[in-house]
């Protein structure tokens, strides 16, 4: 049954009746969860523009500066770079989050519209492949990736976060391209295209939000992913989580650079999660569960 | 009736589709993740008959050799096993249920109109977006931290003795951290459930004067069942892998350690016995195997509301 | 049971220029069948909500019982509504389904139970109490969502085109037995649809509203023999009413031949109207020519060309089966009934008996 949303459904929601006072006092309500929510990283950002001196007492005498921010730019003998680990993430998650997508389309198609018998079979190893503890099978992957020459590439991360993410984006797609209108892939059937083109001109325009909400999540899960990186990478191809560790030092009280490291290495996620979560909603409410 | 079950049936007389061409396009992704994730389930499997232990941690290096299950007899005897065991029970249910249960809250709250309601959403779903290390990190050194934190400064104002958080507490610590970031996941999935009950069922209800607590007790509720396994079924898979947050804020320790991190320690983090590390590996995935088929009643009854809605 | 009052309601949508509802008066009477009738956006839909408690009003008020209950939440109103997409609760069994109302009041399991039964054998449910509504047909949603309403005796009934999403025939079977079941229970209802045969066979009075505004308010009949203005006229009656420009003033010609003299009808042009049925073919004073027959079987529309004033205009005659003649035929025409006369701001004149 599908909702006739002709009218603007949210806010009063039943008409006559639902006081100004009550949605205000919600709202209000909302508005302080979500400040005391935001506290922890807010006040990071704030640490992140003082001197050390400050950040270590929680103070504000001297004043906010950028000077932090600069410091973890530029890089020292001993620490990692922030362009290459930045350059190395970007290559790891843009790559492995194409190829996750373009082996997780047809594999929805083959879930959803030309469904092959026992899909939900299928569906189920995919999930299940994830209940397996990555810790379990990291030392094979390690030996493996020894032999190979892999530590220390980029490519083994890519090969692994692709293993990572493509049960939730062939889950997630699944269900977006059944919601695909029967008739849509009955016509172009009977047009006799082929499956790029009916891919391409009639299931991913419908499909498009719950597909770029995916991709979101995968490219949110590559970029913050740090055990992989950590156990199979070293020095010229880290990734930015090992370059935020990097500046954690034991030595002296480094807080307020530690808080600049942390908001350079997570603004790209960040600002693309703010971009997209109307779109993610969407996508989420659309098809991620009916 | 779904695009699955019609084409399903119309086999007979769909000249062009043949099974082996419906099954062309799964191939690339199944042979990937065969590849990738059970090549290395197997080889474990091999390491955990036999004691292979990393030479250049011993002073006399031991020959590897097959020990048929000794390893498994030793993980019955083990009672750090146990705790882990444990440990990643209390830890993997307290963070779902508690981010379940504050997401629900967040998500009725935001479904409604008012001023800033985008604002406020963007700023409760940023913790999800940021890195799991950073995360701990934040929680460790602002909030948690005897020396820095801002809870201790807080307390201390109000005249009150500091409290050692991470230390005297590990597991709330941790537990605290998987919370504060998988919420806003939650809070998404049950905006998307809230938004998808249909409003004239919600007006009629109204109309047959039910309260805006009756209504969400008796339909709203029944409604989000979906959503609520959806969202226990995916956070679960994820947060009984947490590893970043303990290796971050305890580094172990007897009350923080769950099973990834127990056989992280047993294996590269420290033990070195990949023997038996793989052994308690599969153990631990034996286990899972038994979750998974109570788990896949769950998955079987969501895909199949969606054939009869 | 009681009686409704629209007093100068109006509702305006934020954002919008014009109100979907425009000061509606509207007096229903206890136990009466109102339909409110219209084309889409003519703001039906939008008044019964006002009714319902469903859209706040903007100005004026509505009285049931003859009390005012503008301010009033739905469930407070005392009303039941059946929704155009029934509204069913999907986890609930038909039967919970129709005792909902009456558990939110506090009516004791076994009341209730007495009540669902008495409205299911009503409806010919019985068999279904236990079914999801997932599980049953449309007609059979349909019902238990009437049996929804009819479970509970509220002062007045509001149907949102219950009938729209059932299939032709179906729909009129079920017009029937709404009727008959309305007159039984002689509770108050305010009936929306967008189809004037069903408009014209359920009311005890139809109310027209086109862009927000009250057109007309009567029983059918006088609706159909004496429309208010071009607007109602053309609504009702299908074939819809033939309508030709005639000058404003001076002698009314259809087709060339005099019909009357018009006194002054305002502006510069007028409207004349006839119905299909006063169409009649075999001999007459205009001459016309065949385009399409549609054999209905019991009747005949034929549709004609003639020339009036120099133009190409087409018209409808309803005929009595069986009917001679076929497309390009020429045959001869007359005018046999009342044609009505509308001034240049479509408000309706006179009517001239020919």
């Amino acid at each position: 049954m599908i909702a006739l949303g002709r009218r603007e459904r949210r806010g009063s929601r039943l008409g006559v009746g639902e006081s100004r006072a009550t949605v205000i006092a919600l709202g209000t309500v909302a508005w302080l969860i979500g400040m005391l929510w935001i506290f922890p990283v807010a006040w990071t950002v704030l640490t992140s523009f003082k001197t050390e001196q400050d950040a270590s007492a929680q103070t504000f005498h001297n004043g906010l500066t950028v000077a932090r921010y600069s410091d973890v730019s530029h890089s020292t003998t001993g620490t990692l770079s922030l362009s290459t680990a930045f350059t190395n993430s970007l290559v790891i998650v843009l790559v492995s989050t194409i190829i996750v997508m373009l082996l997780a389309l047809p594999a929805a198609y083959a879930l959803a519209i030309r469904p092959v018998p026992k899909w939900r079979d299928v569906l189920f190893f995919f999930i299940s492949t994830k209940f397996l503890p990555i810790v379990a099978s990291i030392f094979p992957i390690y030996v493996y990736a020894q032999k190979w020459n892999l530590i220390g590439t980029r490519t083994i991360l890519i090969v692994l976060y692709i293993a990572m993410n493509l049960p939730l984006a062939i889950w997630m797609t699944r269900s977006f391209f059944s919601e695909v209108p029967r008739e849509l892939i009955e016509a172009a059937e009977i047009d006799g295209t082929s499956l790029f083109n009916q891919l391409r001109s009639v299931i991913l325009p419908i499909a498009a939000p719950g597909i770029a909400a995916t991709a979101l999540l995968c490219v949110i899960f590559a970029w913050n992913e740090y055990f992989y990186a950590i156990q199979l990478n070293f020095a010229g191809a880290s990734t930015m989580p090992q370059w935020v560790i990097g500046n954690v030092s034991t030595r002296g009280n480094f807080l307020a650079k530690l808080s600049a490291a942390s908001m350079i290495a997570c603004l790209p996620v960040i600002l693309a999660g703010w971009a997209a979560q109307k779109r993610m909603i969407r996508g989420l409410s659309m098809g991620a569960l009916k | 009736m779904t695009a699955a079950e019609a084409t399903l049936r119309g086999r007979v007389g769909d000249p062009f589709s043949s099974p082996w061409r419906r099954r062309l396009p799964l191939l690339p992704a199944l042979v990937f993740t065969i590849a990738i994730t059970q090549l290395p389930f197997l080889v474990s499997i091999y390491y955990s008959f036999t004691n292979l232990k990393d030479r250049t941690q011993s002073i006399i290096p031991e020959p590897t050799k097959f020990v048929g299950i000794d390893n498994y007899k030793a993980i019955f005897n083990d009672p750090f096993f146990r705790q882990a065991m444990w440990t990643s029970v209390k830890m993997t249910v307290l963070a779902v249920v508690l981010s379940l249960v504050f997401g629900t809250l967040f998500a009725l709250l935001l479904d409604r109109k008012f001023f800033g309601q985008g604002i406020v959403r963007t700023l409760l779903i940023t913790p999800f977006l940021l890195m799991p290390v950073v995360a701990a990190l934040i929680w460790k050194q602002q909030m948690f931290s005897s020396l820095f934190g801002i809870l201790d400064k807080v307390l201390a104002f109000l005249g009150l003795n500091s409290v050692a958080w991470i230390s005297d507490h590990p597991l709330a610590s941790i537990v605290t951290v998987l919370v504060w970031q998988w919420t806003p996941f939650m809070m998404l999935i049950m905006l998307a459930g809230l938004q998808s009950q249909p409003s004239d069922i919600l007006e009629a209800a109204g109309v047959d004067g039910a309260t805006p607590l009756g209504i969400f007790r008796q339909l709203t509720l029944p409604h989000l069942r979906r959503y609520l396994e959806l969202g226990a079924l995916l956070g679960s898979i994820y947060i009984v892998q947490a590893f970043d947050a303990i290796d971050v804020m305890t580094g172990g320790g007897p009350g923080s350690t769950n099973i990834p991190y127990f056989v992280y320690q047993e294996s590269i983090g420290g033990g070195f016995r990949y023997g038996s590390a793989s052994a308690y590996a599969i153990v631990v995935v034996i286990f899972s195997i038994i979750i998974a088929t109570f788990s896949l009643r769950v998955l079987s009854g969501l895909l199949k509301d969606e054939e009869r809605a | 049971m009681a009686s409704v009052e629209y007093d100068a309601a109006t509702r305006l949508y934020p954002g919008t220029a014009t109100p979907a509802v425009n000061e509606l008066n509207l007096s229903i009477a206890d136990g009466e069948l109102l339909v409110l009738v219209g084309p889409s956006g003519s703001g039906k839909s939008t008044a019964l909500r006002m009714l319902a408690g469903l859209e706040p009003l903007d100005e004026g008020k509505i009285l049931i019982g003859g009390k005012d209950v503008s301010a009033v939440r739905p469930r407070d109103r005392d009303i039941a509504m059946v929704f155009q997409s029934y509204a069913l609760y999907p986890q609930l069994d038909v039967a919970a389904n129709m005792g909902f109302a009456l558990k939110q009041q506090g009516v004791p399991k076994e009341e209730r139970k007495q009540r669902v039964l008495e409205a299911a054998k009503l409806l010919d449910l019985e068999p279904y109490l236990d079914r999801k509504p997932r599980n049953l047909s449309g007609g059979q949603r349909q019902r238990v969502a009437m049996g929804r309403a009819i479970v509970r005796h509220p002062q007045v009934y509001l149907m949102d085109e219950p009938l729209s999403n059932l299939d032709a025939k179906l729909r009129v079977q079920t017009r029937t037995e709404l009727v008959e079941l309305q007159q039984r229970l002689a509770v108050t209802t305010v009936y929306v649809t967008h189809d004037q045969v069903e408009a014209m066979t359920m009311g005890h009075r139809v109310a027209v509203l086109r862009d927000g505004y009250l057109q007309q308010v009567d029983a059918p009949g006088t609706l159909y023999h004496s429309p208010a203005n071009l607007f109602v006229a053309g609504f009702i009656g299908s074939p819809a009413m033939n309508t030709l420009p005639v000058p404003a003033t001076g002698p009314l010609r259809i087709a060339g031949t005099e019909v009357g003299i018009a006194d002054d009808l305002g502006g510069e042009r007028a409207t004349v109207g006839f119905r299909p049925e006063t169409v009649i073919i075999g001999d007459g004073p205009i001459a016309a020519r065949i385009r399409i027959v549609e054999d209905l079987g019991s009747e005949v529309f034929v549709h004609l060309v003639l020339d009036h004033d120099g133009e190409e205009r087409r018209v409808v005659a309803k005929v009595d089966a069986p009917f001679v003649g076929s497309a390009g035929d020429n045959v001869r025409v007359k005018l046999h009934g009342t044609v009505h006369l509308f001034d240049t701001a479509e408000v309706r004149r006179t009517s001239v008996t020919l």
